[in-house]
């Protein structure tokens, strides 16, 4: 343990700037990720443990695309579509015989897919761990800001994290269709009868989330080592993320994965060795004091 | 992405090879009972580091085929029996158990990772079998003389072996360039805090001023470095050491570049050198400093370079640190088979003791298994510093090994072990 | 299920036990032996957690939690303090108990997916503690250099068939006690407050101490099954505490059916029949395991013996009806 780092470190703009952004670099990909679990969990009440599988296979899209095309865009687009439409096709053919059933038999079927993937992965790309590289554009020297140090490829990660947030919660208060996902996630007897096709909803909202996992993926490909089972720790996470921002609330997503991105960069330089467990500390406190969550009230 | 590892691969060979061996033996032994002796062999081939775990299984496959060319095991011609502990230590324990009791193997061959080989060690204590532990470089496994049992051995390096060699290379870099002020990263477990405290040991043991300002401890297999690299930043050390390793080295690695981190202090990474690291990154950064793990030019010999040249002819991949540990420990049983005339467990393990052989990944041409732990010495160890093209690490400092023994025998008697 | 009575119970479970004692004599098996002490393990840890899915409704997903104290409880008390055997047992047992008790105080008064969540967070705080405490356990390592077996009452841990006879012991004796808490009032009680919460306290029961009962001994018993893992593995790890050894008990319990006893023992049987066979064919175990489960979930949609109870209800509902139909033609 080690406190005087951390005074010491709020007393320095530097490291004050400098352990900030990165708590924000740390919580925008578990955002991304979180929030798709979040929303999938607000509308079609599904606990979706596949969430990381799809993460991961989003990184070995873009892993993929890149290296075909060259183009970091391509193999973005190829991370998001490749894992959005499988997500449609996962809900379709699979989560939808589930639904209103057993918890624990979601769980199951999830259970089953992740160690399926996982396989998958091995099978396709190989069992070594892979390495995509960082896009020319990116290399840059790192920017310097009141003396804390922001690399340029992790400015664009919380840009696009913030966008992908404000997006969100635009499209869900202002469009149409982002009334109906939420009059269905409060209602989904009452927005069939209104004759909307809730299949095609839950297909539409579980492919997006998958999208945005896939996305995340896509993004952290440039500086995270590829290989079979990445998916689980930032599925761990993401889950302490909804469960600390209370399940189906987006706002709660973004608050509780930027919480968590803080509590391991000031964790590191004032508890090294216990970081992991201050954030299931922190999920455990939050859980007794709040079982809802910190936004858990209102759903989507 | 032509990879064909799967079982059936590994049978129709391991047929393949009982066959060969049957029909070329040499003739004076083809009288005898030729009877196929088993060695079990549990190791990791699913999950995270099966690529670890796969290269150990080739290069053992490579080695068994050319012993049973040449007679096998005192004549009998050897069968691996391979088996998957998914990385779980109560797996190995039990896979252990169940190739010598079901499966009728004679000996183990521990390809397991630290963990999954003590659970391995207790199993061989309880059955008392030859057990060659062949991946786990825990010096405790052996150092200690509450855990020996006199019918194990370890064939592979020994984490206080590197930690004397690289301390001692790092020191006089620290030196010649003033580095004083250090940092530290590495894993958060067993290994990293040990290996770790060792090089710290031996480093301010040969270089007294150096003084470490700054720690990082991650966990194995975080994803994000980030957290780890900003707390370095602040600390602006001279130098870094780390024992980081496989893919969470070369995450740290593209994590530092777009810090520009390592830019700005000399890295000391113990387990750069090794293929899989090597040839993942994308943007090798030049001069990293790093021990050798398999390399097939150190030692510079024309045997090492074939046999990392046939390794990867034969597998299509480079050989891991993994590999030249279990191609030996078969040459290793061949030579005690040879020694004591038979294929019986005891008799190889008293023939085993203070054994020499030569082997291309000796640091002169042989190693020895050194009889008063049973542990592995003489092993090709050095450090250099890498290039981002083959032969990535071009110059090799080899540690002297003369020293090492020194340092270890000094350690152990700290620790009341000696 | 019919209701049996605690004699017959007992002559089931005496009866289960003879057959078990006499088992290594009819075969030279080993890996037989080895197989019933890793069920004995596997199956007092996960019909323990059956007792809270499958009666309480409480689905945990950190009962790993009281697998991994167990054996690190019982293997740190042999190797630090030269105690007895039955009596580091017995403490082992008091120390779950206990445990469960602070732990469960906090977690039972949240419900389902949030009760589900706080049990994940406290196994995984005992995970990062058994992690980084290195001196006392030897952290990722797990506690080295074997776990001392003194002779107790001329029972000698060390000699395999002892420990052979010891987990058939614990595992009959675990299972008829679990049995009888199933069948007792205080069972019925829980099945209750599974299926209507409100009603049950309305009638005066205390909701809260009846959970929170349920959870420590269930935490018990899966500390029991922990203690004969470690004595199997003459060590600790990590990973007994971790949380995939959650996922897989649920797992056996969801194989084997919650709605019947002895469904997560036919669970674990079958799970470790599948890990031991399909680990020696294939290095794709996952993928194997993964399509199995798809089956058991998408196809069956429910547990083995969920099914076959079922199966043989329909058939004689069926016969009932055809008996009437046959009544009613006359």
């Amino acid at each position: 343990m080690n406190p005087d780092a951390l005074l010491t470190c709020f007393a320095s703009s530097a490291c004050l700037v400098t352990q900030v952004t990165s708590g924000f670099i740390i919580g925008m990909l578990l955002f991304l990720v979180a929030v798709g679990l979040t929303l999938i969990f607000g509308v079609l009440k599904v606990v979706n443990f596949t969430h990381g599988a799809f993460y991961m296979l989003g990184a070995y899209f873009a892993f993929t695309a890149y290296g075909l095309t060259g183009s970091f865009v391509a193999a973005l687009a190829a991370a998001a579509v490749g894992t959005g439409l499988l997500g449609v096709v996962f809900e379709r053919w699979f989560i939808s015989r589930v639904y209103g059933g057993n918890v624990l038999m979601q769980l199951l079927v999830c259970y089953g897919f992740i160690l399926i993937f996982d396989d998958v992965v091995r099978i396709v790309w190989g069992a070594e761990f892979r390495s995509m590289g960082m896009p020319d554009a990116f290399m840059l020297p790192p920017f310097i800001v009141a003396g804390g140090v922001i690399p340029a490829y992790y400015l664009f990660l919380i840009v696009c994290g913030l966008v992908i947030a404000a997006g969100l919660g635009m499209g869900l208060s202002r469009t149409r269709l982002g009334k109906t996902i939420r009059a269905a996630s409060h209602n989904p007897d009452m927005v069939s009868a209104l004759g909307i096709n809730t299949g095609l909803l839950y297909a539409c909202v579980f492919g997006f989330g998958g999208l945005l996992a896939g996305l995340a993926g896509g993004l952290a490909a440039p500086v995270r080592s590829l290989t079979s089972g990445m998916g689980f720790s930032i599925l761990i996470e993401s889950f302490i993320v909804t469960v600390i921002g209370g399940m189906g609330s987006i706002l709660g997503a973004l608050v509780g994965a930027i919480l968590i991105g803080l509590i391991r960069t000031f964790g590191t330089l004032g508890f090294p060795l216990f970081t992991e467990g201050l954030m299931y500390l922190f999920m455990a406190v939050v859980l007794i004091a709040k079982p809802t969550g910190l936004f858990g009230k209102d759903i989507a | 992405m032509t990879r064909k590892k799967s079982g059936l691969d590994r049978r129709s060979f391991m047929a393949l090879a009982a066959g060969g061996a049957a029909t070329l033996s040499m003739p004076h032994i083809a009288g005898a009972q030729a009877k196929t002796i088993r060695i079990g062999m549990p190791t990791i081939l699913s999950g995270r580091v099966a690529q670890l775990g796969t290269s150990s299984r080739n290069a053992a496959m490579m080695e068994v085929e050319k012993v049973n060319a040449a007679g096998g095991l005192a004549g009998r011609p050897i069968e691996l029996v391979i088996r998957d502990s998914k990385g779980q230590p109560q797996e190995a324990a039990r896979v252990a158990r169940e190739l010598i009791n079901t499966d009728n193997c004679e000996m183990l061959i521990d390809a397991e990772a630290s963990t999954g080989g003590f659970a391995v060690h207790e199993v061989a204590r309880d059955l008392g079998v030859l057990c060659m532990h062949t991946n786990s470089e825990t010096s405790s496994l052996t150092a200690d003389p509450k855990l020996r049992i006199p019918n194990a051995f370890r064939c592979c390096r020994q984490g206080i072996h590197d930690s004397a060699a690289g301390g001692n290379y790092a020191a006089s870099i620290a030196k010649a360039k003033n580095l004083t002020r250090w940092g530290v990263v590495s894993p958060d477990y067993a290994y990293g805090r040990d290996t770790t405290a060792e090089f710290l040991m031996y480093l301010k043991r040969f270089a007294p001023n150096v003084e470490v300002i700054t720690e990082a401890w991650p966990k194995i297999f975080q994803a994000d470095y980030t957290e780890a690299i900003t707390k370095l930043l602040q600390a602006k050390p001279q130098a870094l050491y780390s024992c980081l390793w496989g893919g969470d080295l070369t995450s740290f690695i593209d994590q530092s570049a777009i810090y520009a981190l390592l830019n700005q202090m000399e890295f000391f990474a113990v387990n750069m050198a090794d293929y899989t690291a090597l040839t993942v990154v994308k943007n090798l950064p030049k001069g990293i400093h790093s021990g050798n793990r398999y390399i097939k030019t150190f030692p510079q010999t024309p045997a090492n370079a074939a046999w990392g040249d046939g390794y990867r002819a034969k597998f299509n991949e480079y050989p891991t640190n993994w590999s030249w540990q279990n191609a030996l420990v078969v040459n290793m049983l061949a030579a005690a088979a040879k020694k004591a005339g038979s294929a019986d467990g005891k008799k190889m393990a008293e023939a085993l003791m203070g054994l020499k052989i030569e082997t291309p990944f000796g640091a002169d041409g042989t190693v020895t298994m050194r009889a008063e732990d049973q542990t592995l010495i003489g092993y090709a160890i050095g450090w250099g510093t890498t290039i981002p093209t083959e032969p990535y690490v071009p110059g090799v400092t080899p540690g002297d090994w003369k020293q090492i023994l020194e340092l270890e025998a000094e350690w152990k008697k700290s620790k009341g072990w000696a | 299920m019919p209701k049996l009575s605690v004699r017959t119970e007992l002559l089931v479970a005496f009866a289960a036990l003879a057959v078990l004692a006499m088992l290594p004599a009819f075969t030279s098996s080993k890996a037989l032996v080895d197989f019933v002490i890793r069920a004995a393990a596997f199956g007092l840890f996960a019909t323990s957690l059956n007792l809270l899915v499958g009666y309480g409704g409480m689905v945990s997903f950190g009962h790993g939690l009281f697998f991994g104290l167990g054996a690190y409880s019982f293997g740190l008390l042999m190797q630090r303090t030269g105690l007895p055997i039955p009596v580091a047992f017995a403490l082992t047992l008091v120390i779950s108990a206990l445990s469960g008790l602070v732990i469960g105080a906090i977690c039972v008064r949240l419900k389902e997916i949030y009760f589900a969540f706080v049990t994940l967070a406290f196994q995984m705080l005992l995970h990062s503690l058994i992690v980084s405490w290195v001196p006392l356990t030897g952290g990722d390592q797990g506690l080295l250099g074997g776990i001392p077996r003194p002779t107790f009452f001329g029972v000698n841990l060390a000699n395999h068939i002892h420990l052979y006879m010891t987990s058939a012991v614990l595992l009959v004796v675990g299972l008829l006690l679990m049995r009888q808490i199933a069948q007792s009032p205080f069972g019925y009680t829980l099945r209750m407050i599974r299926d209507n919460p409100g009603r049950t306290s309305f009638l005066g029961v205390n909701v809260f101490r009846t959970k929170l009962t349920a959870f420590v001994l269930a935490g018990v018993f899966a500390s029991a099954g922990g203690t004969i893992m470690s004595l199997f593995v003459s060590s600790a790890y990590p990973d007994f505490a971790y949380w995939t050894m959650s996922g897989e008990a649920i797992f056996i319990i969801m194989l084997g059916g919650t709605s019947t006893f002895l469904g997560p023992m036919v669970g674990t049987v079958v799970l470790l029949l599948l890990n031991d066979v399909v680990t020696r064919i294939t290095p794709h175990y996952g993928l194997v395991l993964g399509i199995v489960i798809l089956l058991f979930a998408l196809g069956l949609r429910k547990g083995i013996t969920d099914f076959i109870v079922e199966w043989f209800d329909d058939r004689r509902t069926a016969r009932i009806t055809a008996a009437d139909a046959e009544e009613g033609a006359r």
